[in-house]
C-alpha cells in the first residue's frame, strides 16, 4: 500500500538525513524542530501499458471522436512530440512516448495516412541530436520518418511559422505553419511536473520568441503563484498560454492530445536507499549509501559526470490520457496529484532545498551557476499549492557546489549572459528592459541555435525570469558549500556549513526561526494550508 | 493454559559478558547478553489455600532503572537472595483484575504496590514494621506463603509485569479513577516512591534542595518536592536537553547541567569551593538537601560533595558502588536511604502531620497532574522486548522518559 | 567534515549496534512488516534448500540417531500421494521437527517447511537464519491469533510447498497431548490440500520441554505416519480438528497395541483419548514421563 507523503518533524531519534548537492549528496543532521517534507510512495504503474494507450486512443475525453476516426487517408497530420527536457531522469527505454508514438503511427498506416511530420516540440531550446531523438521515439519510428519527416522544430525559421494574430489580452500567438496547416496534431506529451500539458504542448512548444515573449516575462513570472498550480488566477502564465491555446482552437487548429502521467520511481535499484525514508534503510542500505559517497567524493569530475549522465529512471506510467485538451489535462493533473500532492500545515521562516544534479535543461550537460537559481529558486521552491513553503521575507537555504561551468555547445548564451548581464545587476526587471532584446535578436545566437545544438539566445534570461517569484519571496538565499564567485555573481551568499547558513539566516528571520526541508527529489507539490 | 512472559533467568556468562563488555558494547545487553526470553510459561493458578489473591492482567507496565540494573548485571550480589529466579521482572503496573479480590470485583483497574509483605506472605503477627505500616521495611520478604521475592517483579510464584498476567495480593492493590488514562498511571509506582523519597529527605521550610538527576525518578521527585514539602530554592542537575526543559517546566528554581552543579550550588550557597588533585572539586557548605536521582557513581559523589556540612543526602536510586564516601565523614552528613513506598507515610496536614498509605496519596495527587501521562516517551508488545530495552537504555538521549511495555498487544 | 567525523555521525545516527528507531512523527505510516521482518525465502531456493538437505542428512539425522533410538514407521503411507500436504504431529519436545523432518522421504523433504513460532525462533537474526536453513522455517506469529499467522503459510502452500506444523501451539508441559488450534485445518480447508499425521512416541520422555539435549542411556523414539486426510467439502473446521487428532490417537494406540486392534477400536470409537488423565499436574506428568517400551532385541548388558 503505498503510503501518502507526510510532514517530519526531527526528534532525538531521527538519524541524518539524505540532501542532494548537485552531483552527490551529504547526510545531514537537521535541528530538533526542523519539518522535513517527504513525497508519498510510488503508486503502482498501470499493469497493461499497452493496453492503457489503446484505451486511451479509442476512448477520448472531452469533445473528440476516437483518433482512428479522426485519420483519413490524403489528409495532413502532425504528430509533435515533447522534448529532451522530460521525464528527469530519462526514462528507461522504451520510453513512453515511443510507445504510444508506436500506436499513433499504425493506426495512421492502417487509415492509409500518407502525408505525416513528426516534430519534437523544442520551440526555443536546443535541438535534439539523432542519438537523443532515436532514444526517445525508438528505432522502428526513427528508421522511418528521420530525417525528412522527423526534425526539431526551427522557431527562428520565419517562413515556417504561421501568424494567427492576438488574443484579447493582445498576445501574439504563432506557431508552426506545418502544424497550423494541418488537418490534425496529435500531441504526444508527457506530464512530469503540474507545469506541463495542456494548452501549453501546443502554443508553447511549436511557438517562437514573438509568442513567448507574451508570457515569459518577470511581470507574467511575478504573478504566478506558483506556476506549479494551473488553477485559473494562480498562474499568470498559464492563464496566457490557455488564452492562446483556446485563440489556436477557435481559429480551428485541431489537437489530438494524449499525455500521460508516471509514477515517482525515480532511481535505479542500485541506487534504492534513494527511494526510501531514512529511518526505514537496511543496513545494506547505508552501507549502499556509504560506498556511494565515498566512491561519488573521490571519483574525478569526468567520471561523476557519466555515472550521473547515465542514470536512467526505472519510471512506471500511472495514466494514459488522449482527447480533447482541456478535458484531458484536467484528468491528468489528478493523476498527477495523486501521486505528488503533500498536506503542509503552515509556512515556516527558513527553506532548504538541496538541489539536484539535473534539470529540464542540463541533459546531457551541465548545470551551470544560473540553471542552479533556476532549479532551486525556480522549479523546487514553486512546487507548492495555495503559498510558498516559507515566509514572505523568509531565508531559503540551498545546497549545491555551484561551481563556474558551463557547456559550450549547449549553453554559449549563457555564459555571455553570466559574464556579462549578471556582473552588471541581477535585478530581473531591468535585466529584461536592457539586455533581453539584444540577446533574443542576435544572429550569432540564432544561428548556433538553427544549426548546433545550443538553447536560443533569450534562454538564460527565462532561466532568470523563472526563479524571479522566489527571488522576490524570500528576503535572503545562502548556499551551502557553493562555490564563492559563481555565488556572489548570483548576487547570493554561501556558509560552509548549514549551521553557519542559519546563524546568518538568523540575521533577516530572528533567533529562533522555524526550518523546513524539502527532502525531494523525488519531486512533490507542498500543498500549504 | 499459558501465559506469554519475559522471563529472567540465570546465566553465568551473560552477566560476566554484560559486565565486562556491557559498558563498551551497551547494544549487546538488549542482544545477545541480555539475560531474558520470551516464554509461554504455565498459566498462574490461584493459591486455593490462602484469601487476598487475585489475577491482574497488566495494560502497561513500566521498564525502571532498576530494572535495567539488573538485566546489565550491575546489581548487588547482596540481593540474590532476596529475589527467586527465574522471575518476571515489571513492578511498575496498572491493569485490570481478572477475579474478584476481596472488596474490588473483577474488571476494576489497579495499580500495585509492588512489596511482597507480610501481608501477602500470610505471616501473622506480622514483622514490627508492617505493624506500625511501614510495609517497605518488612523483615520477612523471604519467607511465609511465597518464595523469596522482595517485590512482585522479582519473586518466582508471583509473576511480574513484563507479562499477560501476573498474581497480586489485596494488600498490594489500589483501584484508579477509569478517567485516568494508563500512560498515567502506569506512572503512579515512581511516583509513590518519589513521594516517599522527599519525605524521607526531611526538608525543612525554605531549605535549599538539590535534585541530581531529572529523569523520570528525578522528574516525579522534583514534583514531590513542590507538592509535599516546603522546600525553598530547588536546583535540579539533568544531563540531556529534553530533561533540563522537563525540570524547568515542574517548576524547578535552576536547572543546570552536570558539569556546573558545582559552580550553582556554591552561588546559592556562597561556599568555599576547593579541588582536589585528583576527583571532582567539593564545597564547604552547600545545599541543605540533595536527593541522588540517578543511582550512578558521579551523581552520588556531586550530591555528597555539594552539600552543606550537617546536610542530609537521600538515595533514591540503587547506588552503583565506588562513590568516595570521605565527605559524609568529614562533612559530618545524614546518609538516607530512599527505597520505594511500601506502607504510609507522615504528610503535611496543616500544621500536624496525617499518616496516610503513599499509594493512596499518590493516586490521587497523579489525577491531577496532566504532566505525568506525558512522561511515558513509548509502550512495546512483548515481543519486542529487545527494542524496548535497548530505548530505554538510552531513554535519556532519545529524549524518552519512560519507556513501558504493552503486554496484551 | 572530516571522514571520522562523518562516520561518527552516521554511527550515531543510525544507532549502529543498538536497534533501529523510528522517528515520532513518522511512526504512523510505518509499514507492518509481515514477513518482511523475517524473511525466510532465501533458504527455500535451490541453493538453499541443496544446503538444508545437505545438514539435515549428513549431520541432523546421525546425530540424533546416536543420541536416541530412532525408529520409522509408516512412511509408505506417502507413495502414492501427489504433494503439497500439511505434516502435523503431537508436540512434546524440540526433537519433534528435525524428527519428521529427517524421516520424510527425499522428495518431500525437498519441498517442506517448517512452521516455527516467531517470537521464539525468530527473535535474533542468528537464530532467524538457523531456523530458515536448517528447517526452511517461516515464522508464526503465535501472539496474533486468527488468520494472521497462517498468512506465510497459505502462500507457501499455494506455491507447492509442504508444510509441518504443531496444532498445539506450543510443547506439551506434560507429555499428553493438548487442545488442538485451528489454523491447520483452516488452511487445509481452504487451499484443499491434504493433512499427514504424524505421531510421534517417546519425544517427551527422551528431552521434554526445559531440556536441551536428549536425555543420556539412547532413549527410545518412534516416529509413525498415518494415512493422509483430506478435508470434505463444507467441513467446519472443527470437525477437522477433531479428525486430526483423532488420526494421531489411532497411530498412538497403533504403536502400544497392534494395528489391527487398533483399527478395531477406531470403528468402535474407543481409542484411547491422548488428553491424559485428570487431576492434579503431578499426576499428568507422573503418566506423561511413563517411560516407552524398547523395541527389538533386548540388549545383553541391559
Amino acid at each position: 500500500m503505498p503510503r501518502p507523503g507526510f510532514v517530519l518533524d526531527v526528534d532525538e531519534r531521527t538519524p541524518p538525513l539524505l540532501v542532494n548537492q548537485g552531483e552527490g549528496f551529504r547526510m545531514q543532521k537537521f535541528p530538533l524542530g526542523t519539518k522535513v517534507i517527504y513525497p508519498p510512495d510510488a503508486l503502482p504503474g498501470v499493469k497493461d501499458a499497452h493496453g492503457e494507450i489503446r484505451r486511451a486512443l479509442l476512448h477520448p475525453l472531452g469533445d473528440s471522436k476516437p483518433l482512428p476516426e479522426l485519420l483519413f487517408s490524403g489528409m495532413k497530420l502532425t504528430i509533435a512530440i515533447d522534448d529532451i527536457s522530460i521525464p528527469l531522469p530519462p526514462m528507461r527505454t522504451p520510453d513512453i512516448r515511443q510507445r504510444i508514438l508506436e500506436h499513433v503511427i499504425e493506426m495512421a498506416a492502417r487509415a492509409g495516412v500518407e502525408d505525416v511530420e513528426l516534430i519534437v516540440a523544442t520551440a526555443l531550446h536546443r535541438r535534439m541530436t539523432a542519438r537523443e531523438i532515436r532514444r526517445m521515439v525508438g528505432e522502428r519510428v526513427f528508421r522511418s520518418f528521420w530525417p525528412d519527416r522527423l526534425s526539431n522544430f526551427d522557431a527562428e525559421d520565419r517562413d515556417a511559422l504561421t501568424d494567427f494574430g492576438t488574443t484579447d489580452k493582445g498576445e501574439e500567438v504563432e506557431i508552426s505553419k506545418r502544424a497550423a496547416e494541418s488537418d490534425l496534431i496529435v500531441y504526444v506529451n508527457i506530464n512530469l511536473v503540474a507545469m506541463d500539458g495542456g494548452h501549453k504542448s501546443v502554443a508553447v512548444g511549436l511557438a517562437g520568441y514573438r509568442s513567448l515573449r507574451h508570457h515569459h516575462n518577470v511581470h507574467t513570472m511575478l504573478h504566478s503563484t506558483s506556476y506549479m498550480d494551473p488553477r485559473e488566477g494562480r498562474s499568470a502564465i498559464n492563464d496566457s498560454v490557455n488564452r492562446m491555446g483556446r485563440k489556436l482552437s477557435d481559429d480551428g487548429v485541431k489537437v489530438f492530445q494524449i499525455e500521460t502521467t508516471l509514477n515517482s520511481d525515480t532511481f535505479p535499484s542500485n541506487m534504492g536507499f534513494l527511494n526510501k525514508r531514512e529511518w526505514e534503510w537496511s543496513m545494506a542500505d547505508q552501507g549502499l549509501m556509504m560506498a556511494a559517497k565515498k566512491m561519488n567524493d573521490v571519483a574525478p569530475p569526468r567520471a561523476r559526470r557519466d555515472f550521473f549522465r547515465r542514470i536512467e529512471a526505472p519510471y512506471k506510467v500511472t495514466g494514459v490520457n488522449a482527447g480533447e485538451v482541456e478535458a484531458v489535462h484536467a484528468r491528468t493533473l489528478e493523476n498527477l496529484h495523486r501521486q505528488q500532492l503533500v498536506e503542509v500545515q503552515g509556512q515556516s521562516d527558513i527553506a532548504i532545498f538541496g538541489i539536484p544534479y539535473l534539470g529540464p535543461y542540463n541533459v546531457n550537460s551541465i548545470l551551470n551557476p544560473i540553471l542552479v537559481h533556476c532549479l532551486g529558486l525556480g522549479y523546487l521552491f514553486n512546487m507548492y499549492r495555495n503559498k510558498p513553503i516559507v515566509k514572505q521575507g523568509g531565508v531559503a537555504i540551498l545546497y549545491h557546489p555551484v561551481p563556474w561551468e558551463f557547456n559550450q555547445i549547449h549553453h554559449p548564451s549563457y555564459i555571455d549572459f553570466f559574464e556579462e548581464v549578471l556582473a552588471e545587476t541581477t535585478d530581473p526587471k531591468t535585466i529584461e528592459t536592457k539586455f533581453e532584446e539584444r540577446y533574443a535578436t542576435d544572429p550569432w545566437y540564432i544561428h548556433l541555435y538553427r544549426t548546433s545544438h545550443a538553447y536560443h539566445g533569450v534562454h538564460p534570461f527565462y532561466m532568470w525570469y523563472w526563479g524571479a517569484h522566489g527571488r522576490d519571496h524570500v528576503g535572503d538565499v545562502i548556499f551551502v558549500g557553493g562555490e564563492p564567485k559563481s555565488v556572489a555573481r548570483l548576487g547570493y551568499r554561501r556558509a560552509d556549513s548549514l549551521r553557519d547558513a542559519i546563524e546568518m539566516a538568523k540575521d533577516t528571520v530572528g533567533s529562533t526561526p522555524s526550518i523546513t526541508y524539502f527532502h525531494a527529489p523525488p519531486i512533490m507539490i507542498a500543498d500549504v494550508r | 493454559m499459558t501465559t506469554l512472559s519475559l522471563q529472567y533467568f540465570r546465566s553465568v556468562p551473560r552477566y560476566v559478558g554484560a559486565r565486562t563488555i556491557g559498558a563498551k558494547a551497551p547494544g549487546l545487553i538488549a542482544g545477545p547478553l541480555a539475560p531474558l526470553r520470551l516464554a509461554t510459561l504455565k498459566d498462574l493458578e490461584l493459591p486455593t489455600d490462602r484469601p487476598g489473591w487475585a489475577r491482574v492482567k497488566p495494560q502497561l507496565a513500566g521498564i525502571c532503572g532498576s530494572d535495567l540494573a539488573t538485566i546489565a548485571g550491575r546489581t548487588s550480589f547482596y540481593f540474590s537472595p532476596l529475589v527467586s529466579l527465574p522471575f518476571v521482572p515489571g513492578h511498575e503496573v496498572v491493569g485490570e483484575l481478572l477475579d474478584d479480590c476481596e472488596d474490588l470485583p473483577a474488571g476494576t483497574r489497579v495499580v500495585l504496590s509492588s512489596v511482597l509483605a507480610c501481608a501477602a506472605r500470610g505471616e501473622d503477627p506480622p514483622c514490627d514494621n508492617c505493624a506500625s505500616g511501614r510495609t517497605g521495611r518488612c523483615d520477612r520478604v523471604t519467607i511465609g506463603h511465597l518464595k523469596p521475592g522482595l517485590q512482585t517483579g522479582f519473586c518466582q510464584e508471583t509473576g511480574g509485569g513484563w507479562s499477560r498476567a501476573l498474581l497480586a495480593h489485596r494488600s498490594q492493590l489500589f483501584a484508579v479513577p477509569e478517567s485516568m488514562p494508563p500512560s498515567a498511571a502506569v506512572l503512579v509506582e515512581p511516583f509513590a516512591c518519589a513521594i516517599h523519597a522527599a519525605l524521607r529527605a526531611r526538608i525543612e521550610p525554605g531549605a535549599s534542595v538539590l535534585l541530581v538527576g531529572a529523569g523520570t525518578v528525578g522528574i516525579l521527585t522534583l514534583i514531590a518536592v513542590k507538592l509535599f514539602t516546603q522546600a525553598g530554592r530547588v536546583t535540579v542537575a539533568a544531563k540531556h536537553q529534553k530533561q533540563r526543559a522537563a525540570a524547568t517546566m515542574a517548576g524547578a528554581d535552576e536547572v543546570v547541567r552536570p558539569e556546573h552543579v558545582t559552580k550553582a550550588v556554591r552561588r546559592d550557597a556562597r561556599a568555599v569551593k576547593l579541588t582536589p588533585e585528583r576527583g571532582p572539586e567539593f564545597l564547604l557548605g552547600g545545599a541543605d538537601v540533595a536527593i541522588e536521582c540517578t543511582g550512578s557513581r558521579r551523581g552520588l559523589d556531586a550530591a555528597l560533595r555539594t552539600t552543606k556540612a550537617g546536610g542530609r543526602v537521600v538515595l533514591s536510586g540503587i547506588p552503583e558502588g565506588g562513590a568516595d564516601l570521605t565527605p559524609v565523614w568529614f562533612r559530618e552528613l545524614e546518609l538516607v536511604g530512599a527505597y520505594t513506598a511500601g506502607g504510609v507515610d507522615s504528610f503535611p496536614d496543616g500544621t500536624t502531620t496525617v499518616e496516610r498509605p503513599t499509594f493512596e496519596v499518590a493516586v490521587e495527587t497523579a489525577a491531577t497532574l496532566p504532566i505525568l501521562e506525558r512522561l511515558v516517551g513509548a509502550t512495546y508488545p512483548l515481543d519486542r522486548w529487545r527494542e524496548a530495552i535497548d530505548h530505554a537504555m538510552a531513554a535519556g538521549k532519545l529524549g524518552t522518559f519512560k519507556v513501558a511495555f504493552a503486554p496484551q498487544e | 567534515m572530516g571522514a571520522r567525523d562523518e562516520l561518527r555521525e552516521m554511527a550515531s545516527g543510525f544507532r549502529w549496534g543498538r536497534r533501529p528507531m523510528v522517528p515520532r512523527s513518522a511512526e504512523p505510516y510505518v509499514e507492518e512488516a509481515d514477513d518482511e521482518g523475517f524473511p525466510t525465502d532465501w533458504a527455500r531456493t535451490k541453493a538453499g534448500t541443496f544446503a538444508r538437505q545437505m545438514i539435515l542428512n549428513g549431520v541432523m539425522d546421525p546425530l540424533h540417531r546416536s543420541q536416541i533410538a530412532l525408529r520409522v514407521y509408516g512412511v509408505d503411507a506417502l507413495d502414492d500421494v501427489e504433494g503439497p500436504v500439511i505434516f502435523y504431529s503431537n508436540h512434546s519436545s524440540h526433537l519433534d521437527a528435525t524428527l519428521i523432518m529427517c524421516s520424510m522421504p527425499d522428495r518431500w523433504q525437498r519441498t517442506t517447511a517448517v512452521g516455527a513460532a516467531r517470537d521464539y525462533f525468530f527473535d535474533v537474526w542468528w537464530r532467524q537464519a538457523f531456523t530458515a536453513l536448517v528447517y526452511g522455517g517461516f515464522a508464526i506469529d503465535r501472539a496474533k491469533g486468527g488468520t494472521g499467522a497462517i498468512d506465510k503459510a497459505r502462500e507457501l502452500v499455494l506455491d507447492g510447498w509442504s508444510l509441518v506444523v504443531f496444532p498445539e501451539g506450543t510443547r506439551s508441559p506434560d507429555g499428553h497431548m493438548q487442545r488442538f488450534r485451528h489454523g491447520a485445518a483452516r488452511l487445509a480447508l481452504e487451499c484443499g490440500v491434504g493433512l499427514a499425521p504424524v505421531a510421534i512416541v517417546g519425544a517427551y520422555q527422551a528431552m521434554p520441554k526445559g531440556r536441551l539435549w536428549p536425555r543420556p542411556g539412547r532413549p527410545p523414539v518412534t516416529v509413525r505416519y498415518g494415512d493422509v486426510l483430506y478435508p470434505q467439502e463444507g467441513e467446519p473446521h472443527q470437525e477437522l480438528s477433531r479428525r486430526m487428532q483423532q488420526a494421531v490417537a489411532e497411530l498412538f494406540d497403533e504403536d502400544r497395541s497392534t494395528w489391527f486392534d487398533a483399527v478395531g477400536r477406531a470403528e468402535r470409537g474407543q481409542t484411547p483419548s491422548l488428553a491424559g488423565p485428570q487431576g492434579p499436574s503431578w499426576v499428568r506428568t507422573w503418566e506423561g514421563t511413563r517411560p516407552v517400551p524398547r523395541r527389538g532385541k533386548p540388549r545383553v548388558w541391559e
